[in-house]
């Protein structure tokens, strides 16, 4: 039964291997000069005023696809959620205060308001410059937990109200669900860029719901991360097991 | 020769990669998931894909060790507290 | 190719085969410290490739991993203290080395760009790589002690 196993593994294995080979060697040559989709895209972002190609096709052109990897996000984070609660037999400790040597926590105390500023900049800039909604908006969420790092966990937790979090990363969702409904209703297409004036190029107003939708997606994404973390922080400091008979050292 | 620097970082994206799964510990796994992490980030720039390399380095430099370490330190303290019992 | 990527070249290349190195062998201790010097050594190598493409707005991966590079180093730090107890590593040749090297690739992109908005965020950046990376080892040496359960 094993050797049929793995026989069957081997011959599989062979038909992929040379099928792949074969498909590689008809592919265009690396770095070659006809891109025939690349123009395409980057002809539709320039007629719609996105300097940042990446942004019109994520939030535009495929503007769907973003939806869709946006639930995607949105339902592991439920799922995780609802994995991770606390159960009947687990209780809460709070956590001892951890002894943070000085520089360390002056520095995550300065780095905070940096780096939540530059999560901002990075979603605000999403369709001028590379980043977008979800890369600033896991920056701003990873900014909130230097106060864990610098500090401890009871700091971190004064600061975050969790159910303000998981409002948010709700509301960000249903937001963008809702700009594209508008432009049904406006007589369009679902998620259609018709909506609002192109502006001026290379501007931060430019791109017509290109910016409105980066902003959804980095509140859902910066909501969904803290709340994410949240819940594993929870069970890895502060809920223990009914067995466990002291916190571990 | 132009190409020297994507062959330098795809060689060092693949070693990474495979020191990575070689690692035992998953404390040590996560160690050298986040030098890939950051690897990768360059590859990605050389290859002209600067905002994937952005959520490579949003994602893999502080996020996916924070997750990983905490699951890692509470699997640790359950598996020490049931050696404590038997 | 241009200077400015072969000497990304040569700093991604060597920086990133002698953290490999670190990372994959020895104690505990010494992975870390090469984990933070994989920040150290791709972060000035990102502001080279900026500049030798010559696109300024891939500035902003620098200025992510300027960031982000030694928050991670601080959690491994932090959630790894048990096993950093017993050995104080550090490595102060080393990260003034490295230090070194991000000042120089700040101080060439700098003279590139000339005065302006591009200079002020290429500095911000070299403040963040610098300081990120002395403070995390300085989290290294002995940073965090009697974390207990949190």
């Amino acid at each position: 039964m094993n050797r049929l196993r793995l026989w069957l593994l081997a011959v599989g294995g062979t038909g992929l291997a040379a099928l792949l080979v074969a498909a590689c060697l008809d592919l265009p040559r690396f770095g070659g000069r006809s891109h025939p989709y690349g123009d395409r895209a980057v002809h539709a972002s320039l007629r719609r005023h996105i300097a940042n190609t990446i942004a019109s096709v994520n939030f535009d052109q495929r503007a769907y696809d973003t939806l869709g990897e946006m639930s995607i996000l949105f339902a592991a984070v439920l799922g995780c959620v609802v994995l991770l609660r606390q159960t009947r037999d687990e209780h809460r400790a709070p956590p001892e205060p951890a002894e943070v040597a000085r520089p360390v926590r002056r520095y995550a105390l300065l780095v905070l308001p940096v780096a939540l500023v530059t999560g901002l900049y990075v979603i605000a800039h999403g369709q001028l410059s590379p980043g977008g909604g979800f890369q600033g908006g896991v920056v701003a969420a990873t900014a909130l937990h230097l106060l864990y790092l610098g500090a401890d966990y009871g700091a971190l937790e004064r600061v975050r109200p969790l159910g303000v979090y998981e409002t948010t990363d709700a509301l960000a969702v249903s937001s963008y669900v809702v700009l594209g409904l508008a432009g049904l209703l406006a007589g369009t297409a679902f998620l259609a860029n018709t909506l609002l004036p192109y502006g001026t190029f290379n501007t931060l107003s430019s791109g017509g719901t290109v910016p409105l939708l980066n902003a959804a997606v980095g509140m859902e994404v910066a909501g969904a991360a803290t709340v994410l973390l949240a819940h594993f922080l929870d069970q890895a400091v502060e809920i223990e097991d009914a067995t466990e008979e002291e916190p571990g050292k | 020769m132009a190409d020297a620097v994507i062959v330098v970082t795809l060689l060092l994206t693949a070693a990474c990669a495979t020191a990575a799964v070689t690692q035992r510990d998953p404390a040590r796994q996560a160690l050298v998931l986040s030098v890939l992490g950051v690897v990768l980030a360059a590859l990605f720039t050389v290859l002209q894909a600067p905002d994937v390399g952005l959520s490579q380095l949003a994602v893999g430099s502080a996020l996916t060790p924070l997750l990983i370490m905490l699951s890692v330190r509470k699997t640790r303290r359950r598996g020490r507290s049931k050696e404590d019992r038997e | 190719m241009n200077g400015w990527i072969l000497a990304a070249t040569l700093a991604l290349g060597g920086g990133g085969a002698a953290v490999l190195w670190g990372v994959t062998t020895g104690p505990p201790a010494r992975r870390i410290l090469a984990q933070n010097l994989a920040t150290s050594a791709v972060c000035p190598a990102l502001l080279l490739l900026s500049q030798g493409y010559g696109r300024p707005s891939y500035v902003d991966l620098a200025l992510l991993l300027a960031l982000l590079g030694p928050v991670g180093t601080l959690v491994f730090a932090r959630l790894l203290s048990d096993d950093l107890a017993g050995e104080r590593p550090s490595a102060w040749g080393l990260t003034w080395t490295a230090a070194g090297l991000g000042l120089a690739a700040v101080v060439a992109a700098c003279a590139a760009a000339g005065p302006g908005r591009a200079m002020v965020k290429l500095l911000v950046i070299g403040v963040l790589l610098i300081a990120g990376n002395v403070i995390a080892s300085r989290a290294l040496a002995g940073g965090f002690r009697r974390v207990g359960g949190g």
